[in-house]
């Protein structure tokens, strides 16, 4: 059988003032990373309540970062 | 206006006419999109010098990744072009074609009122010094160098390493005082206030970077940790294993040749000699007036001071000695980021209230058209991919994820743009709006946090309101992270793009609420502080409610007797006094206190108290200046025998000329009295400067009197290190004490007996003495009533807490209400007038705007779903929900919301509502990501 390699899909829910500005500056000094995370903008990490974190597992993600 | 200098000024306050140096950049501002590909392409090399030169930069580059703005320079004596006459390789690759090779000097004349000063200053050049072996030694280093090393985005990544050999160091040592508190040639005589902190940073920095087992050392003279919660940090470096030597390194010796290691040769405190090797030694430099300034400050006709700094008086902080030109920061003398901050603050509002009858008359106002009602139409989203020059075209294949964009549902157009920020295609896109009736917006491009505002403004004038707007960053964080992999960037492209497309959808329009603002301000204490805030919101134009608890203005400060500089106090207050109630827009209030309240930014209602009676005022703006306290000693006999006092008494039996002042032969001061010890572990920063003028004028009075100071650490920071000199030299003594091992003093058939351990003979001294004074500490009011009235809060030590201790030093997180003087934290007279200068500038810029317009982004309670539970009114941080015990649910107060979304995340029954961030919205977002 042949076996596929394991890619993890992740969900980061990112403050808008902090780690999604962090983003922005690791994208300006050209840091590369895996394009295994896709990047949710909220105003707040507060913003974030279990039921997203459940729906984004519901959906499919293997694993959530919430940045704040 | 960057790269530009003053080259001539001329005029008088209120008038100025300025002649500006504007040198070529050779980069079209305009075109720039900061893109980097010019700097990637350029052949050329060069030293970093925002590196240290600890790295190499291109001839064409910025300084830095967040430099504002991001916009590329030609370095003109390193480019081969400007050299030889060829290359032009960043004008053949740059494509937006921003390259300007033959962009010239130009010299611009403007007209100004006031003109402000922020030079800041230039680190001291250690080279300066030989003995330490600078530029010579491979493991020597200076502090900025260190700086950088740390940083993340420095040289290294963040990886902690000896610049010379990459080699990783296992023992470092920091040398503080190099250039300062030094009176030989080359070096300074003058404190320069940051460099301790900074050390001890430092130390903590590299001991996270590189482990515990890094070890680290400290080799000083006094610690100068004098700042608010700056004694906690040393006590907590301390404990985390940061070792603190008092001994002053003043040279070192040659390397050994085979590890680079320094030797450093030291006495400590008993007088025995040790012997450490460290891999790297980290010079603390001082920080100095910038070159060039000399030259400068003659052509404007400003005075500098002896260490060739802006001078300024205590009582005038900010102001030059020219008139309509101001100083802050560094410029006007060594100072670290919270002051220079609020000197900032202070010298634009000293500026404006010079020129308050000229405010707004050359600000030219914007008209929008009316919204166009989309809310009964089905979603029309359209879509602008950019590809950003190359960007974001040269790695995503932006043809195939506008196909994919036209799979999506309710999108009904999709373009390319090669830049979607361009003007012409703003007005494109407009023209496309109207033309396709569009009613959503997806632009897939760069940041939102950059480029949201520009294609909002695009939206208002396309009649569509602002929220109805989405981005999908396909630059910042995909074509740019993932450089190497064109095949995943686009797919994750795509995705990106889906996400935005369905949260697109589901936008509806948001209203900005507008505010009016109460044109009045509230001042609470009468002090120095309190009465410099007032006055300047009234040059500006704006009615104040001045409140003092006492029957009399001037507070604390009027039982002062003389600044450092030597001003005389009394005669300031009286002129400050008088002016305040002289002013027909100030209201004072004495004998008054505060019993409640209510509103919000713009439109405070407070309840005054005046000996019984109350009233209520309106006010936009409140400044808390209500000071602190001198500490009533339980320590030293105080209270207990008639010549122990506390440096306030003294104050008062010298200008007094106390008759007991003239028999006095033996004196001595306590230094940290109440202050540094459990029940107050802060510095109180004001006593060392103090005690040492107090000692000084002594000494003057009565140059036999033998006159000492038992001190932990002398913090005569700044410039006041000129005092603590000055002292030494007309014979006061000072002996350092131990906190284990205070002084002792007893009183024998009424003779006060003062007795204490030489640090230097490690024996017991005992004395006679005539008088002793204590430096007892300054503490709070711990005013928790006002605090919870304002809803702002205090810290452990009962000061106010401001909204950031370094880049917002007197604003608190409550917007409207502002903080100065001693109620912040001890601080000296000419501190606490900067900082009643600040306060009143971010005051009046609230004042000044006539109405607040809320973010739509805010929250809304829908009430039949609240089920009054009151967790939102606990969650909410900004205090912005209130329970109404009428109908029983919760209200958000939309001008104190901030939109952080905590309210909606922890209601059990989804009641409130975050507008723009909702949770239909997040949710199908959420599904659209995976």
């Amino acid at each position: 059988m042949k076996q596929e390699k394991f890619e993890p899909k992740l969900l980061a829910f990112v403050c808008n003032w902090c780690a999604y500005g962090a983003a922005d500056l690791a994208g300006v000094s050209r840091l590369q990373y895996p394009a295994n995370v896709r990047l949710l903008r909220v105003m707040c990490s507060a913003t974030v309540s279990p039921h997203h974190i459940l729906r984004a597992v519901q959906s499919g993600a293997d694993g959530i970062l919430v940045a704040g | 206006m960057t790269l530009t200098e003053l080259e001539s000024l001329s005029g008088e306050a209120g008038d100025f006419t300025v002649t500006l140096r504007q040198s070529p950049r050779y980069v079209d501002m305009s075109k720039c999109i900061g893109c980097g590909v010019c700097a990637e392409k350029c052949p050329k090399k060069v030293a970093d010098a925002y590196n240290v030169g600890l790295a190499k930069r291109k001839a064409i580059y910025v300084q830095y990744s967040q430099t504002v703005p991001l916009k590329y320079a030609i370095d003109q004596d390193a480019c081969i072009y400007f050299k030889k006459g060829t290359c032009k390789a960043c004008e053949k690759h740059c494509p937006s074609g921003a390259i300007k090779l033959d962009d010239a000097e130009q010299l611009l004349t403007r007209r100004v009122g006031a003109v402000v000063l922020a030079a800041g200053f230039q680190p001291f050049n250690p080279k300066n010094l030989g003995g330490y072996g600078y530029g010579r030694y491979p493991g020597v280093v200076t502090s900025l160098e260190f700086e950088r090393v740390l940083s993340a985005s420095g040289p290294f990544g963040g990886h902690l390493v000896r610049p010379a050999d990459k080699a990783e160091p296992k023992r470092i040592a920091w040398l503080q005082c190099v250039g300062s508190r030094d009176t030989k040639a080359g070096s300074h005589s003058y404190c320069s206030g940051v460099c301790c902190m900074y050390s001890i940073k430092q130390a903590v920095i590299a001991k996270e970077h590189a482990g515990d087992d890094l070890e680290t050392a400290i080799f000083f003279m006094d610690m100068r940790t004098y700042g608010k919660d700056f004694d906690r940090y040393y006590e907590k470096a301390r404990q985390s294993g940061v070792r603190f030597i008092r001994s002053r390194i003043h040279s070192l010796m040659q390397p050994d040749p085979e590890t680079g290691q320094q030797k450093i040769s030291y006495l400590d405190e008993s007088g025995a000699s040790h012997q450490e090797a460290f891999d790297l030694v980290v010079l603390s430099i001082g920080l100095e007036a910038p070159e060039g300034f000399r030259s400068l400050a003659e052509k404007l006709g400003v005075e500098l001071d002896r260490h060739g700094f802006a001078s300024a008086a205590s009582f005038a902080p900010v102001a030059s000695s020219r008139p309509g030109i101001y100083v802050c920061g560094a410029l006007a003398g060594p100072k670290d980021i919270p002051y220079s901050v609020m000197e900032a603050s202070a010298a634009a509002g000293a500026a404006a209230s010079e020129l308050s009858d000229q405010r707004f008359t050359l600000v030219q106002k914007k008209t929008y058209l009316p919204e166009r009602n989309v809310a009964q139409e089905p979603p029309r989203i359209g879509v602008f991919i950019c590809n950003c020059g190359t960007n974001i075209g040269g790695t995503i294949k932006v043809p195939e994820v506008a196909e994919y964009a036209r799979s999506l549902p309710h999108v009904v157009h999709v373009e390319e743009n090669l830049y979607t920020c361009s003007q012409d295609t703003q007005d494109r896109m407009s023209e496309i709006i109207a033309e396709k009736g569009l009613n959503r917006v997806v632009v897939a491009a760069c940041s939102p946090r950059t480029h949201e505002p520009l294609f909002q403004e695009t939206m208002n004038n396309a009649s569509l309101n602002k929220y109805l707007f989405e981005m999908a960053n396909i630059r910042n964080q995909d074509s740019w992270v993932h450089a190497q992999e064109p095949e995943v960037a686009t797919e994750k492209a795509k995705d990106l793009v889906r996400m935005a497309v369905t949260k697109s959808a589901l936008l509806a329009p948001l209203l900005e609420a507008e505010l009016p603002v109460t044109q009045a301000a509230l001042v609470i204490g009468g002090g120095a502080a309190g009465m410099t805030a007032a006055l300047n919101l009234a040059r500006q134009g704006y009615p104040v409610h001045l409140v003092e608890k006492q029957d009399v203005l001037g507070g604390a400060a009027r039982r002062l007797l003389h600044t450092y500089k030597g001003e005389d106090v009394a005669g300031f207050l009286e002129g400050l006094a008088r002016e305040v109630q002289a002013d027909p827009k100030i209201t004072v209030h004495l004998n008054t206190t505060i019993a409640g309240v209510q509103g919000f930014i713009g439109n405070f209602k407070t309840e005054l108290q005046t000996n019984g009676s109350s009233q209520s005022i309106e006010h936009g703006v409140a400044v808390l200046a209500t000071g602190a306290r001198e500490y009533r000693p339980q320590e030293y006999l105080y209270g207990d025998h008639p010549a122990v006092m506390t440096q306030l008494e003294l104050d008062e039996l010298l200008r007094q000329n106390d008759k007991r002042l003239e028999e006095i032969d033996n004196v001595a001061f306590i230094q940290c009295v109440g202050s540094r010890d459990d029940n107050h572990p802060y510095c109180s920063k004001v006593c060392c400067t103090h005690s040492v003028k107090t000692a000084l004028e002594l000494k003057r009075r009565r140059p036999e009197a033998n006159v000492m100071v038992l001190y932990r650490d002398l913090r005569t920071y700044g410039p006041r290190e000129d005092l603590y000199q000055a002292a030494r030299e007309q014979g006061v003594l000072f002996v350092r004490y131990a906190q284990q091992e205070k002084p002792v003093v007893a009183s024998q058939d009424g003779r006060l007996n003062l007795s204490f351990v030489d640090p230097i003979l490690g024996r017991p001294v005992a004395m006679n003495l005539d008088l002793l004074c204590l430096a007892a500490a300054i503490e709070s009011h711990q005013d928790q009533q006002l605090a919870q009235m304002f809803r702002v809060p205090l810290d452990g030590d009962g000061w106010f807490l401001e909204a950031h201790q370094k880049l917002r030093p007197v604003d608190f997180a409550n917007d409207g209400i502002f903080l100065c003087g001693m109620a912040h934290y001890p601080k000296p007279l000419e501190e606490s007038l900067a900082q009643a200068q600040a306060a009143a500038a971010r005051a009046a810029a609230i004042l000044g705007k006539g109405n607040i317009k809320v973010s739509g982004l805010v929250s809304r309670i829908a009430e039949e779903l609240c089920c009054g539970c009151q967790i939102c009114v606990n969650v909410c941080p900004y205090q912005a929900i209130s329970f109404h015990e009428g109908r029983q649910v919760a209200l958000v107060n939309e001008a104190l919301c901030k939109g952080c979304g905590a309210c909606a995340a922890a209601c059990p029954c989804e009641a409130p509502v975050l507008m723009g961030f909702n949770n239909r919205q997040l949710l199908a977002q959420i599904r659209s990501a995976l």
